[in-house]
């Protein structure tokens, strides 16, 4: 089986090490999504990316934007998939915030079901729109470029160092804000910046990946992570290795089996937080 | 442990901490604290009391350093300046009770600010959980702990900084009689016995009476501070509480 994948090595390497930076990427910045119950968060930042990359098709194929070349290019998908997510993101974490009229969870429900059901009825008369939307739902990762790696790499290598050198500063701004205040840190400042980077990891990786195994990758390891661990501190090295083990164990299952590699993922990271469930569940 | 291996940044016993001259406090264009003047000094034990929403808290906050006055100074010794030298004990950690975390690492979040390498966390962890009687729990769940445990947990993250002014929000809030006689028995052997400065807002004029060596009464958006003896005397606290209060103080009670 191994060399029968080792042989679409050639063919597909950008696509499974595409795959399994991602994989790594979200599972760090998943961990503080996770630890802050910010799940649903997630979803709705996956669905704003949506949006923004729907208007991007649409603004593509719309008659009088027929002669602009650039409103076709593919950057004009990714940057509006970017805002969209980055401007979820910050509205989701605004509802949170003292003095706000309703509650994050309120926001986040309206994020995510405004920007579904918008990312459908945009392309709903567009040529091949919702054959675009089905594509960016139901994750495929194949077509993915040299040049996605080498950004998904810098992106993951950005985000560990920047775990690993304010490790202790992220924990308390995960576990009690409050305190994180009392102690000098900027909390606005840092949640501002938290917020966009995962507005910008999420937007990236859904336009190349679709949104259930970007949304895979940002929770499910985080959670299997949060079963398995003993401090959240250690959430943050157990999460991206059971995100990349399983991604590159489904790649090479999918491969075998002619499964999309994107669901099969999806589903293996599934099955092992049921059995951490289970395993915990047992312990207690 | 003793104070001398406590190694804490404590100020010389009666250095100004905390100088209020004149302050304004409040949120937006509503104040809260006009014109406060009071001053904290190194070995003092401070109770700040007053009915609900007459600015014990924001009085805190802006010890802190997490808002600023509208009016007047708040001064704070260069020591205090940084904020790696303020031990704060919130009223409750409103922690993700599903989220994974150990004795060892709720404490050491406490260094957050203080620039302590690495390689330090051990050394001032373990006296910080001597010091509260949690000795040996380091690996142990934080959420086996009990109330009373949390509580001391809270502190001994505010120690692990070596502060020189420990500032404790409502701290027996929801503890049985028995936890908060030890909390703050605790916190008064840390007074005397270390020299801590210790800040402490609460609603219990019964553990002022007894444990404070100096008192602020929070009323009307002033404050009257100044030594026990002379602000907790019934006619201001019956003036403050609208309601009449008689002390006894040689049983260190409340009527």
């Amino acid at each position: 089986m191994i060399a029968e994948f080792m042989a679409s090595w050639s063919l597909f390497h950008s696509t499974y090490l595409a795959g399994w930076a991602i994989a790594l990427l979200l599972a760090l910045v998943g961990v503080p999504v996770v630890a802050r119950d910010q799940i649903f968060v997630g979803a709705a930042v996956a669905q704003a990316s949506m949006l923004g990359i729907a208007l991007g098709l649409w603004v593509g194929v719309a008659p009088m934007l027929a002669t602009c070349d650039w409103c076709q290019s593919e950057s004009v998908r990714g940057g509006l998939g970017g805002v969209f997510a980055v401007a979820a993101a910050l509205a989701c974490a605004r509802g949170g915030r003292t003095g706000a009229r309703e509650t994050p969870e309120a926001v986040t429900g309206w994020v995510f079901l405004t920007a579904g059901s918008l990312a459908v009825l945009v392309l709903a008369h567009s040529p091949h729109g919702l054959e675009e939307v089905h594509r960016l739902l139901s994750s495929t990762i194949i077509g993915a470029s040299h040049v996605d790696v080498a950004v998904f790499a810098a992106a993951a290598t950005f985000t560990a160092a920047l775990v690993a050198w304010r490790r202790s500063t992220l924990l308390l701004l995960i576990m009690d804000p409050d305190m994180a205040a009392a102690s000098g840190v900027h909390v606005r400042a840092w949640t501002l910046v938290t917020n966009i980077w995962l507005g910008v990891v999420v937007a990236l990786s859904v336009r190349v990946s679709g949104m259930i195994y970007a949304f895979a990758c940002l929770v499910l390891p985080a959670l299997v992570a949060k079963s398995l661990c003993r401090e959240v501190g250690q959430m943050f090295v157990i999460a991206p290795l059971v995100s990349v083990l399983c991604a590159m164990l489904a790649f090479v299952l999918a491969h075998h089996l002619d499964f999309p590699p994107g669901q099969l993922t999806t589903a293996l990271l599934g099955a092992v937080l049921a059995v951490a469930w289970s395993g915990r569940l047992r312990r207690t | 442990m003793t104070s001398a291996s406590r190694q804490s940044t404590t100020a010389a016993r009666g250095t100004v901490l905390v100088a209020a001259q004149g302050v304004a406090l409040g949120y937006g264009s509503h104040t809260v604290l006009h014109a406060v003047d009071l001053q904290i000094r190194a070995g003092e034990f401070w109770f700040l009391l007053g009915p609900n929403g007459e600015g014990k808290t924001t009085f805190l906050r802006a010890v802190l350093g997490l808002m600023s006055a509208q009016a007047g100074t708040l001064r704070l010794d260069p020591s205090l300046a940084s904020r790696a030298a303020i031990g704060f004990v919130p009223q409750r950690c409103d922690l993700n009770p599903t989220l994974p975390t150990t004795v060892r690492e709720f404490v050491l979040l406490g260094l957050v600010g203080t620039g302590t390498d690495r390689a330090d966390h051990a050394a001032r962890l373990a006296p910080a959980l001597d010091r509260v009687g949690l000795a040996g729990m380091q690996a142990r769940s934080y959420w086996a702990l009990s109330g009373g445990q949390r509580q001391r947990a809270l502190i001994a993250r505010a120690l692990v900084r070596h502060p020189a002014l420990l500032v404790l929000d409502e701290p027996t809030t929801g503890l049985d009689l028995a936890a908060e006689a030890s909390v703050l028995e605790f916190l008064a052997a840390l007074n005397t016995d270390d020299g801590l400065t210790v800040l402490v807002v609460t609603h219990d004029l019964h553990l002022a009476t007894r444990y404070a060596t100096h008192a602020a009464l929070f009323h009307g958006g002033t404050v009257l501070a100044g030594p026990r003896h002379t602000v907790l005397c019934s006619a201001n606290l019956t003036r403050v509480y609208g309601a009449p209060v008689d002390l006894h103080p040689g049983r260190g009670g409340v009527a």
